[in-house]
C-alpha cells in the first residue's frame, strides 16, 4: 500500500465518518463564503494607525503628497543616513523619475551586492503596520529581502484595516495567489543570543516607508 | 515505533538532576523566563486596545482547528488537489525515516550538495540532518538559534528559541571555532556584532544552497499554500533563492481558508513572543511563475504522519490542535527548572510531556506525564485551549492500566487498596501512622528528614497532620 493510502486510511478511521464525497462537497462549498473571525475595532484614520504601528516595529516613515515626489524623498532618506545613491528597484516602480532625485537605479531582481532595494507594495495593513508584497515579474521578491536597506512606497489609498481586508483586495484584483505573498513588518530581527533583540538578522536591517497621498 | 530509538525520554530523571545542578544552564533559564512571560502578557493585553477579546479569539481558534480535524481526510484531499494545481508536488511520509528517504532522493535527483534549512521541528523528529549528511549533502541550519545549536552538535532546547540554554560565552566559543578566529571576551553589547558575523556566513550559504528546506506553520487548503512565519527572514531566503524548495510538515497543520489563517495569526505570534505579528509572514504557493525572476523551480510538500493520525478519534485528539507557539513551555515551572534537553526528545515542556509518549510510545517516556506540578499554567495560556494537564493525567492512567508503573509503586498501591477495603484494619493503621509521624516530628509539627524517603525532605519539611485521625475526631464529636 502506498504511504498516501496508508496515512489517509488511518486518518479516515480516526475521523470515523463515511460519505467522503458528500463531506468533501460540503467542505468545498464552505470555501466560497469565507467567514471571518473576531475583527478589531480601530479608532482614528487608517493611515495614522499604520504609521504608528510601523514605527513601533522600528520602520521609519516619510509622507509625500504626490507619487512624483517619492524619488526625492527616498534620496533625502538615503543621503541623511549615508546609504549612497544607488539602488535596485522593482520594475513596477522603475518608471518613476529616479534620476531627477539624484538616484541611480536598476530595475531588476536583487543581488547580494545590492545595498538598497526599493519596492512598491500591493497594499498595507493598519492593524499591525504591515506591508503586503506580491511576487511577480514586475515585483521580484529579492528586492525586499537581500539589500540591507529596504525602501517601500505605500499609497495611502491602499492602506486597509486588517489582513482579512488585504485578502479581500487580493481576491478581487488577482483572483489567485502569486508564488509568494510576503507580509513584512519592519526590519528583520532575532533574539536568539541571550534573548537580546537585534535588528538585521538575515533580511534588511532598515525598512523605510514612503507614504504617498 | 521508529521514533523511539532516538528518544532519551526514559532517562528523564537522571537528566533532570544533571540540569538542576548545572549553574550555566540555570543562569540562562532564569534570564529568559521573565522575558517570555512578560512579553506574552503584554501582547495579549494589547488585544483589548482594539476591542478584541482574547477568550473569544481562543474559542474561535480552537473552533477552526477542531473543524479541520473533524474532517481531516477531506481537507488533506482538497489541499493536495489544489497544491498540485499550482505546480507543486505532494508526497506522503509514514514516519521520520520515510521523510529522510524522500528528501535525500529529491536532493540526489536535483544534484543538490547543500541544503539551507529554515527551522522545522518535524525535521528533528525525522533526524533529517543526519540522513542528509550521511548521503553527502550538507545541511545548514539558518535560524540563528538553530545554527548555534547545530555548531554545538546539540538539538534545540526550545521550539521557538532553540538556543535559549546557551550563554553568550558559549556562543562566542562556537562562532570562533566555526569561523576560524580567536575567542574574544564578549558582553551583551557585542550581540549585534555576533549576529552580523553569523549573517555574513549564512548569507553565502543561502546564495549557494541548491535546496531550501522549511516547515510550514500552516497549510491552507483553499489555495494549496504553505504559510511560514519568521522574524529573521531566513524562511524567506530558503524559499526564494534555492532552485528546489521542500516543505516538511505534519498532516495536522491544515486550516481551511486564508481568513482562518488570519484569525490564527492574531494569537500565534502573541502567544509565542508577544508580537502583534512576526516580521515576515509568507504565503508560498507553487513554483516560480512565467516571467518571475526569483523563486524555486521545484516545490515539494512532504506531508508527514509519524504518529499523528493515530491520535484522531482517540482520547488525545485535542493535542492535534497545537500550533507550536511554545507558550506552554514558556509558562511551565518544570521547563524553566530543567530546560528542554531533559525531556529527551524533540518537543519539551508540557507539549513534549504529551507528544513524546504519544509519538514514541507510552512505555518509552514514563516520567514525562509526571513532569508537571499540575498548576495548569500551560492550559490557561494555550491559544487553542488544549487541556494539557488533563492529557497528562490520561497518560498516567494509561500507564497504570497497562501495568507500566514500577513494581514498587504497583505493590504499594495494591497494599493500600487491600487495607483501604477493610475499615477496621484501615483505622488501626491510620492511628498508628498518625502517632508515629507525630513522634518523628518531635512536637515541631513538621518532619525535617523523612527516614524512608529522605529525598522528599531535601529541600522542604513535611508538615504533619494532627495526632487524632479523622475517624477519631468524628467519633469524638458525635459523642459530644
Amino acid at each position: 500500500m502506498s504511504a498516501k493510502d496508508e496515512i489517509l486510511g488511518r486518518v479516515r478511521r480516526g475521523v470515523g465518518k463515511d460519505d467522503f464525497a458528500g463531506r468533501r462537497a460540503a467542505a468545498v462549498a464552505s470555501l466560497i463564503d469565507t467567514g471571518r473571525g473576531p475583527q478589531p475595532v480601530m479608532a482614528g484614520n487608517l493611515a495614522e494607525r499604520f504609521r504608528l504601528k510601523a514605527e513601533s516595529l522600528s520602520s521609519t516613515v516619510t509622507a509625500v503628497v504626490r507619487r512624483e515626489d517619492a524619488p526625492a524623498a527616498v534620496a533625502a532618506y538615503l543621503a541623511a543616513n549615508g546609504l549612497g545613491l544607488q539602488a535596485v528597484v522593482t520594475p513596477d516602480v522603475g518608471r518613476l523619475d529616479w534620476a531627477a532625485g539624484g538616484l541611480q537605479v536598476e530595475p531588476r531582481s536583487a543581488l547580494d551586492a545590492d545595498k538598497v532595494g526599493i519596492s512598491g507594495s500591493f497594499c498595507a495593513i493598519a492593524e499591525t503596520g504591515t506591508l503586503m508584497l506580491l511576487s511577480g515579474p514586475e515585483t521580484p521578491a529579492t528586492v525586499s529581502l537581500l539589500p540591507e536597506t529596504h525602501v517601500a512606497l505605500v499609497n495611502v489609498s491602499r492602506i486597509v484595516a486588517t489582513m482579512e481586508d488585504a485578502f479581500a483586495l487580493l481576491r478581487a484584483e488577482r483572483g489567485s495567489l502569486p508564488r509568494a505573498v510576503n507580509f513584512i513588518s519592519g526590519p528583520s530581527r532575532t533574539g536568539d543570543i541571550e534573548q537580546t533583540i537585534v535588528l538585521g538578522a538575515h533580511g534588511p536591517c532598515r525598512v523605510h516607508l514612503i507614504l504617498i497621498g | 515505533m521508529s521514533a523511539a530509538k532516538h528518544s532519551q525520554a526514559m532517562h528523564f530523571q537522571a537528566r533532570a538532576g544533571e540540569k538542576v545542578r548545572n549553574p550555566v544552564l540555570q543562569r540562562a533559564l532564569q534570564k529568559a523566563k521573565p522575558l517570555f512571560v512578560g512579553k506574552r502578557a503584554k501582547g495579549v493585553a494589547a488585544l483589548a486596545d482594539d476591542g478584541l477579546d482574547f477568550e473569544l479569539l481562543r474559542t474561535t481558534c480552537e473552533g477552526i482547528r477542531n473543524r479541520t480535524l473533524a474532517d481531516l481526510d477531506v481537507w488533506l484531499d482538497i489541499f493536495e488537489e489544489r497544491a498540485k494545481a499550482t505546480g507543486a508536488e505532494v508526497l506522503w511520509a509514514r514516519d521520520g525515516e520515510e521523510v529522510s528517504r524522500l528528501v535525500v532522493d529529491i536532493a540526489h535527483r536535483h544534484g543538490v550538495t547543500k541544503a539551507a534549512k529554515s527551522k522545522s521541528m518535524l525535521s528533528e523528529e525525522a533526524h533529517l540532518n543526519e540522513a542528509l549528511a550521511a548521503a553527502g549533502i550538507r545541511p545548514v541550519e539558518t535560524d540563528l538559534g538553530e545554527y548555534i545549536v547545530q555548531l554545538a552538535g546539540e538539538t534545540p532546547s526550545h521550539i521557538i528559541a532553540p538556543a535559549v540554554h546557551k550563554t553568550i560565552e558559549e556562543v562566542e566559543a562556537l562562532f570562533a571555532k566555526e569561523h576560524g578566529r580567536p575567542i574574544e571576551t564578549r558582553t551583551s553589547a557585542d550581540i549585534p556584532d555576533m549576529t552580523r558575523e553569523a549573517r555574513e556566513v549564512l548569507r553565502q550559504h543561502f546564495l549557494t544552497a541548491e535546496m531550501g528546506i522549511s516547515g510550514a506553520n500552516f497549510l491552507i487548503a483553499e489555495t494549496g499554500t504553505a504559510a511560514l512565519v519568521t522574524n529573521e527572514g531566513n524562511g524567506r531566503m530558503v524559499t526564494t533563492l534555492p532552485k528546489v524548495h521542500v516543505v516538511v510538515t505534519g498532516i495536522e497543520k491544515i486550516v481551511p481558508t486564508l481568513e482562518d489563517f488570519a484569525t490564527l495569526m492574531r494569537l500565534l505570534p502573541r502567544s509565542a513572543t508577544g508580537q502583534s505579528i512576526s516580521n515576515y509572514v509568507s504565503l508560498l504557493t507553487g513554483t516560480k511563475r512565467e516571467g518571475d525572476h526569483d523563486g524555486p523551480e521545484k516545490t515539494v510538500f512532504i506531508l508527514v504522519d509519524n504518529g499523528r493520525a493515530n491520535l484522531l478519534g482517540s482520547a488525545y485528539q485535542d493535542m492535534l490542535r497545537c500550533i507550536r507557539c511554545g507558550a506552554c513551555m514558556n509558562h511551565c515551572p518544570v521547563y524553566f527548572s530543567l530546560g528542554g534537553h531533559a525531556y529527551g526528545w524533540v518537543y519539551p515542556g508540557p507539549m513534549g510531556s504529551v507528544l513524546t509518549p504519544l509519538y514514541t510510545g507510552i512505555e518509552n517516556a514514563l516520567d514525562l506525564p509526571h513532569a508537571s506540578t499540575g498548576c495548569n499554567q500551560c492550559g490557561s495560556v494555550c491559544p487553542v485551549r488544549i487541556p494539557l494537564p488533563t492529557l497528562m493525567h490520561r497518560l498516567r492512567e494509561e500507564q497504570v492500566e497497562r501495568g507500566l508503573r514500577p513494581w514498587s509503586e504497583r505493590l504499594a498501591l495494591q497494599a493500600w487498596a487491600w487495607i483501604a477495603g477493610k475499615p477496621l484494619l484501615y483505622r488501626w493503621f491510620a492511628r498508628r501512622a498518625a502517632r508515629y509521624l507525630n513522634w518523628l516530628a518531635d512536637g515541631e509539627g513538621r518532619i525535617r528528614i523523612l527516614g524512608l524517603a529522605p529525598e522528599w525532605t531535601a529541600g522542604r519539611d513535611l508538615p504533619v497532620a494532627g495526632r487524632q485521625t479523622f475517624h477519631e475526631l468524628y467519633a469524638a464529636r458525635k459523642r459530644a
